[in-house]
C-alpha cells in the first residue's frame, strides 16, 4: 500500500465528510475521472469531492461496500438469478450487506448509478430480481407499491400470452 | 463499358441541405442554386437517421409528457419509474429468468415496455446455450418455443400510453435507424457522401495495375462486377440452395452488443434474417469452417475468382498472394469467412486483424461501408492512453445518430491524405480493403451475403511480419483452434516457410524496420477541430459504450486486433 498516496474526502449531500483511503474512493468512476482531471493540483492537500446526489447514510453504505471489496472482491453474480435467496448466488458478506429496507436498497442503487460502481450496481439491480423472482404479477404490484394502469383488455391479452410460464 | 470514376467531394459546394424527414430541419437555400436552378445536392445528415418507425410498445420520447394532459392530472399514481431510473430498472431486469420477466411484464404497463425489450430476451436465448432451430418473429418467441411448447402464443406487441422515456426511446432509435434513400441508389455524382473511392470494371483491373495503383499504395478501390460472373453469385440468392448446401451444420453469430455467442442452423438463421427483430445490433454470422477448400460452397467462388481477380488467386506462383499459405491450411490463422446477416447488422469500426489486406465480395444485398485511413482515428472512437484498448459505441446506429455529423465534417474539410471515404457496395463488386484501415460496414437489405478473405502479400510483409513480432498479444485468429499454429510461435514459422519458398522476398522484408504504415505507429494524427475527437462529454460510460479488449476472444470468430 503506498502510504505517500493521500486520502480522498467525499462529501455527502448533506454536507458530512467522509475521508476514505484513494484505493477504496477510486472504484468510482465518477472519482477517479474527477481525480485524474484535476491531478496536478498540490499533493499535500486532500482532494474533496461533492457527492451532491448522495445523503450520509446512503454513501456510508457505499464506502463499505468500496472497503469490503478491496479485501474481499465480490463474485460475478450469474444472469439469470438462479434463486431468489441472495446467499445462494453471492458471498455471506454481499448478500447481507443488502439485506436492507427497500427505500434504502433503491438509494444505493441510484448512488452507485451517480457514482458508477459496477459491482455495488450489480449486486443491488440483482438484489431487485431477487425481489421480482418467483411472484405472481400481483404480488410484484404490491412489493413496489405500483398501480395496476392496464385496461381489462390489455391486461387479458397479455395474461393469455404468458400461459406458458405458469407451469413452471 | 470500363470506366474509372474518381470521385472527389467538392468543397466549394458547402450547403448543406439536407433531405430530412424531420418537420423542424430548416432548407438552407444558396442564390446561386435559386438562380441557376441547379439540383440541390444533399449530405446525408444525422437526422436522416431518425426512424420514422414508432417504438413497438408505444414509448415516446419524454417531452411528450407535457402534451399528456391524463398524466399532468393523476395525482395516485404510483409508477416504478419513480423509484429507480429506467436504465437502472433495465439493469435489474437483466438478473430476471425468462418467468420472472413474463411476470413482471404483466404487473403494469411501465414493466411491461421495459420487460419486452429485445435484448433481454436475446440474452436468455444465447445463455440457454442450445442450437436455436426456430428463430421466431421475436426473441422472445424465440425463447418461450424452446420452453413450452404446449402453451406456446405468439407474442402480440401491445403499443400502450403512458409511457414516456428518452432511454428506453433512444434504444429503439439506435436499432431502428432509418436507412438513407442515397445509400441505395447508385448515382454517387449526387450522393455527395460518396468520396474518394475508385470504382475499377474488373476487366480493367490487371494483377500489374492492381499491384501498382492500389496495393503498394495501399488504396482502397471496388472492383466492379469483380464477383458478378461467379457461380456463387447466381446460386446463393437461392436461400434452398444454401440451406441444402450446408447440410444440417449450424453456425455462429455473434455481435457488439450479445454478451455470448449464438449458434444457428442455416434455415433458423434465414428466419431470423428475414423476421427483422430490430434488436441493436443484430448478429452477425461470420462463419469459417463453410468454405473450407475444395468444398462445394468454396468451389462456387474460387474457381471464378482465380479467373476474374487474378491478383487475388491463392494457387498462382508468379505473384506474391497468400503468403500464409506456405504455414499449411490448418496452421495458418483463420483467413476465410462467408458472412451473412440482416438489415442493419454489420461492423463498427476495426482494423483486420494481424495487418492483413483484405478482399470482401458483396454476393447478396447491398453493404455501406466507411473507411478511415491508417493511423487516422475515426470520429467516436478513442483510444486509451497507452493504446491497448479501445472505446467505441458497439453500435451501429449509435454510432450513426452521434457521431456521423461529424464524419461529415471530415468528409468535406479534412486534408485530401486524411479524409475519410464512403460508399456502397452493389451486389457483385468486391472491395479491397488495404491494411491498416479502420472501416465500419453497415447491411442495407434484408439478408446480406459476403464472402472475406484475409491475406497477406508482398505489399504489406513488412508490417504483418513486425505485428506478429511486436503485438504477439493482438494476434488472432489462431488461438482456439488445436491444430493452429500457436501465436508465440507465428512469426518464427512464417519466417521459416517463407525463407525457403520467397527467399529474396523475406530478406527484403526483413530488412525494414520501421512501421510502413501509419496505423500501428506509436503516434496517432488526429484530425479535427475538437480535439476530444467530436465527443462533447467525458467517459465512454455516458455514451453507453464498452471497450473492445485488443485480445483474441475464446469464442469470436475473429478480433479485432489494433493498436494505435
Amino acid at each position: 500500500m503506498d502510504a505517500e498516496e493521500p486520502p480522498i474526502t467525499l462529501v455527502s449531500k448533506d454536507g458530512e465528510s467522509f475521508t476514505v483511503a484513494r484505493k477504496v474512493a477510486v472504484m468510482s468512476e465518477l472519482v477517479k475521472s474527477t481525480i485524474t482531471d484535476n491531478e496536478d493540483e498540490d499533493e499535500s492537500v486532500t482532494p474533496e469531492i461533492p457527492l451532491p446526489n448522495v445523503k450520509s447514510q446512503v454513501l456510508q453504505k457505499v464506502i463499505e461496500f468500496c472497503e469490503h471489496h478491496l479485501s474481499d472482491p465480490m463474485n460475478e453474480i450469474e444472469k439469470p438469478l438462479k434463486s431468489k435467496s441472495m446467499a445462494d448466488v453471492v458471498q455471506k458478506w454481499y448478500a447481507d450487506f443488502v439485506d436492507l429496507e427497500q427505500v434504502l436498497l433503491f438509494e444505493l442503487i441510484l448512488a452507485a448509478n451517480y457514482m458508477d460502481i459496477k459491482p455495488l450496481l450489480d449486486l443491488t439491480c440483482a438484489t431487485v430480481a431477487s425481489m421480482i423472482k418467483g411472484k405472481t404479477p400481483e404480488e410484484i404490484r404490491a412489493t413496489f407499491n405500483i398501480t395496476n394502469d392496464f385496461t381489462p383488455e390489455e391486461e387479458a391479452q397479455v395474461r393469455d400470452e404468458n400461459k406458458w410460464c405458469e407451469s413452471s | 463499358m470500363p470506366t474509372i470514376t474518381s470521385l472527389h467531394c467538392s468543397s466549394e459546394t458547402m450547403e448543406c441541405s439536407s433531405v430530412s424527414k424531420s418537420p423542424m430541419k430548416k432548407a438552407r437555400f444558396s442564390n446561386a442554386s435559386i438562380a441557376t436552378k441547379k439540383k440541390r445536392k444533399a449530405f446525408v445528415s444525422s437526422t436522416d437517421f431518425c426512424t420514422i418507425q414508432p417504438h413497438l410498445y408505444g414509448v415516446l420520447p419524454s417531452g411528450n409528457r407535457l402534451f399528456d394532459q391524463a398524466a399532468a392530472e393523476s395525482k395516485d399514481f404510483s409508477s416504478p419509474n419513480q423509484l429507480l431510473s429506467d436504465e437502472c430498472w433495465y439493469n435489474a431486469l437483466e438478473y430476471c429468468d425468462g418467468a420472472s420477466l413474463a411476470r413482471v411484464g404483466q404487473s403494469c404497463k411501465y414493466f411491461y415496455v421495459v420487460s419486452h425489450e429485445p435484448s433481454l430476451w436475446r440474452d436468455l436465448v444465447l445463455r440457454i446455450n442450445q442450437v436455436i432451430t426456430k428463430a421466431g418473429p421475436t426473441w422472445k418467441d424465440c425463447y418461450v418455443g424452446m420452453q413450452n411448447q404446449k402453451h406456446f402464443v405468439l407474442h402480440k406487441p401491445l403499443r400502450v400510453r403512458g409511457i414516456y422515456s428518452d432511454y428506453l426511446h433512444r434504444l429503439h432509435a439506435c436499432r431502428s435507424f432509418s436507412i438513407p434513400q442515397q445509400w441505395l441508389e447508385q448515382n454517387d455524382s449526387e450522393n455527395l457522401n460518396n468520396a474518394l473511392i475508385d470504382r475499377v470494371h474488373y476487366k480493367s483491373m490487371t494483377i500489374e495495375r492492381f499491384e501498382r495503383e492500389y496495393e503498394a499504395k495501399n488504396r482502397p478501390v471496388v472492383i466492379q462486377g469483380g464477383c458478378k460472373s461467379w457461380r456463387a453469385f447466381k446460386r446463393w440468392t437461392d436461400q434452398d440452395y444454401l440451406l441444402q448446401k450446408t447440410n444440417g451444420r449450424t453456425f455462429r453469430a455473434t455481435s457488439g452488443t450479445a454478451p455470448l455467442s449464438a449458434n444457428f442452423t442455416f434455415q433458423a438463421y434465414q428466419e431470423y434474417c428475414r423476421s427483422e427483430s430490430l434488436e441493436e445490433g443484430p448478429v452477425y454470422l461470420f462463419d469459417r469452417t463453410a468454405l473450407q477448400p475444395r468444398s462445394v460452397l468454396w468451389k462456387d467462388y474460387m474457381l471464378d475468382l482465380q479467373r476474374d481477380c487474378p491478383y487475388w488467386d491463392p494457387e498462382r506462383t508468379d505473384t506474391t498472394h497468400d503468403l500464409f499459405k506456405v504455414l499449411g491450411e490448418g496452421r495458418r490463422p483463420d483467413h476465410t469467412w462467408l458472412i451473412c446477416g440482416p438489415r442493419r447488422s454489420g461492423s463498427v469500426f476495426h482494423i483486420d486483424p494481424n495487418a492483413t489486406h483484405a478482399w470482401n465480395a458483396t454476393i447478396v444485398g447491398r453493404k455501406r461501408w466507411i473507411f478511415y485511413p491508417p493511423g487516422v482515428t475515426p470520429p467516436g472512437v478513442m483510444p486509451s492512453d497507452d493504446g491497448d484498448e479501445v472505446t467505441l459505441p458497439l453500435s451501429l446506429g449509435e454510432w450513426l445518430l452521434q457521431f456521423y455529423d461529424e464524419h461529415v465534417k471530415r468528409l468535406t474539410n479534412a486534408p485530401l491524405d486524411k479524409r475519410p471515404i464512403e460508399f456502397t457496395a452493389f451486389p457483385g463488386d468486391v472491395v479491397f480493403v488495404p491494411h491498416g484501415y479502420w472501416h465500419l460496414v453497415i447491411n442495407l437489405d434484408e439478408t446480406n451475403i459476403a464472402v472475406t478473405h484475409n491475406y497477406c502479400s508482398g505489399s504489406n510483409l513488412s508490417s504483418v511480419l513486425k505485428f506478429i513480432r511486436e503485438r504477439n498479444d493482438q494476434v488472432s485468429g489462431c488461438r482456439d483452434r488445436p491444430e493452429s499454429i500457436k501465436p508465440e510461435h507465428l512469426y518464427d514459422e512464417f519466417v521459416d516457410e517463407l525463407k525457403k519458398k520467397y527467399p529474396k522476398l523475406i530478406d527484403e522484408a526483413l530488412q525494414n524496420d520501421a512501421w510502413a504504415c501509419d496505423a500501428w505507429r506509436d503516434k496517432v494524427v488526429e484530425v479535427g477541430e475538437n480535439e476530444n475527437n467530436g465527443l462533447n462529454i467525458v467517459g465512454a460510460e455516458q455514451l453507453g459504450s464498452k471497450s473492445i479488449m485488443t485480445n483474441a476472444k475464446e469464442d469470436a470468430a475473429f478480433t479485432f486486433g489494433f493498436s494505435l
